[in-house]
């Protein structure tokens, strides 16, 4: 049993599956999303599986302020993946609402709903710092220990 | 010491761990060449491994609507028949780790075991896009299961034997006979892909419309082994249409072994090739390519088959 505990605390940063969410993005970080999975950045070279639902995630890429139409579907999103889970705010406005901060529709960065391990700030966010975050995301041995903001 | 001899067949070589090894390595090379095809670099050689062994160490999550037992035995029953069937296919040369006349019938009842699981695995996930791809897996079933039962049984007509190994041994001793089973052969290569539910025929499993079909509600340790289960039914899959249509040997066990890994690969490359370059098609046209077009290949051929069986006698 020591041994499979091994393997799968080995495999598992070897294997991250990302679940991609727009909280309310303008679409800007959702396209730097999908450009990772080109062939130019192919994040299948570190494992990396695009996947549809949240039970087969192992981290929840949020892009976007999040807006009061999103905001109890990102938490049952969150709610759905099975632990470890990790999750990442990619761009400006998914870290701290950005432009959209004060905003009437708007409740503020991903932090304001779900907690947050790694913050991606940028507008819009190049794709090799979304492929360092997956990997900085996954070496955190246990909650709590990721970006302080 | 028969006893010994019998039990490292069936777990060892070329019995369990071998398939399952050689499962994760065609995941390996299916996924690599997939990417290669589309000028990525893919996935290292150790990924498939990482993918279970992350999957047994998650929490497994079974919501209250769905049934519980059902969820975590399907997977368990699946790979069981899988590897069940993989002992009556001949790795070494033509002599499979059991044999006897009709074995061929239990392969491809055995076969049919996890195309059932899934079905039922999604049908009692009580989810939407679950059900959805439930019924489309019993669906796509209903339209390639005769052809590739068809395809399967032809060249048994010719070989006058109803065992794999049989079929192997025959084929082996006259290969030119093969070449008449070479519309049989295509028809197989289609069928198997529409079993393995890849494109074009992966409307089952369909990511953009139903998230993951029958899976979408499975985590955990189930899911590890659907997904090894999978790798495996591939292998057997491509192990019994290389056994039964590419009956090449060479009476050397060595070389008979690398042949089989040669021939197993082939037919690999063919179905990540198709994989890559189809879009994937709706389930009506899937039903109706299988009986408007496969199903009288089939019948064709198994009607040429009996004809020169007729003139052999």
């Amino acid at each position: 049993m020591d041994l499979i505990r091994k393997a799968s605390q080995w495999a598992s940063g070897k294997s991250p599956w990302i679940l991609h969410f727009n909280a309310g993005a303008c679409n800007g970080c959702d396209i730097e999303v999908v450009d990772c999975v080109t062939p130019r950045y192919d994040l299948e070279r570190f494992g990396v599986v695009k996947q549809g639902s949240p039970r087969h995630a192992d981290v929840l890429i949020c892009t976007g302020a999040v807006t009061l139409q999103t905001r109890d579907r990102l938490k049952q999103i969150y709610e759905q993946m099975p632990e470890p889970k990790r999750v990442i705010a990619v761009g400006t406005c998914a870290c701290t609402g950005g432009v959209f901060d004060g905003c009437y529709c708007v409740t503020g960065g991903i932090d304001t709903v779900i907690p947050v391990d790694v913050y991606v700030p940028g507008c819009a966010v190049r794709p090799d710092e979304i492929i360092s975050a997956v990997e900085r995301a996954l070496s955190l041995k246990t909650d709590g220990e990721g970006d302080k903001k | 010491m028969e006893v010994l001899q019998m039990l490292f067949k069936v777990l060892l070589f070329p019995g369990f761990l071998f398939l399952t090894s050689y499962a994760f390595a065609a995941e390996y090379i299916d996924r690599k060449l997939h990417a290669r095809m589309q000028n990525r670099k893919g996935p290292k050689w150790y990924i498939p491994f990482a993918d279970f062994f992350k999957l047994i160490g998650k929490q497994t999550i079974i919501h209250d609507d769905a049934h519980a037992g059902i969820i975590k035995a399907m997977p368990v029953v699946s790979l069981a028949g899988v590897a069940t069937a993989f002992i009556y296919i001949p790795v070494v040369g033509s002599s499979a780790v059991f044999s006897f006349e009709g074995d061929i019938i239990i392969v491809l009842y055995f076969l049919s075991l996890p195309v059932l699981t899934q079905f039922l695995a999604g049908w009692y996930s009580r989810s939407l896009y679950a059900t959805i791809g439930a019924s489309r897996v019993i669906t796509q079933m209903f339209a390639y299961e005769v052809p590739l039962f068809m395809c399967l049984l032809a060249p048994s007509l010719i070989a006058n034997t109803w065992s794999v190994s049989g079929i192997t041994q025959y084929y082996s001793e006259h290969p030119l006979y093969a070449l008449i089973n070479l519309p049989a052969f295509a028809v197989a290569l289609i069928t198997v892909q529409s079993k393995l539910s890849k494109a074009p025929f992966d409307a089952p499993e369909a990511e953009t419309e139903i998230v993951s079909g029958p899976y979408v509600e499975y985590t955990g340790r189930p899911l590890a082994f659907f997904r090894m289960s999978a790798d495996c039914e591939e292998v057997v899959l491509i192990s019994l249409v290389s056994a039964i249509f590419l009956p090449f040997l060479s009476g050397n066990a060595v070389i008979d072994v690398i042949l089989y890994f040669v021939k197993t690969l082939a037919i690999l490359f063919v179905l990540t090739l198709m994989r890559t370059v189809t879009a994937r098609l709706r389930v009506n046209q899937t039903v109706t390519l299988c009986w408007r077009y496969l199903v009288p290949a089939a019948l064709l051929q198994m009607i040429v088959n009996l004809i020169v069986r007729g003139w052999l006698a």
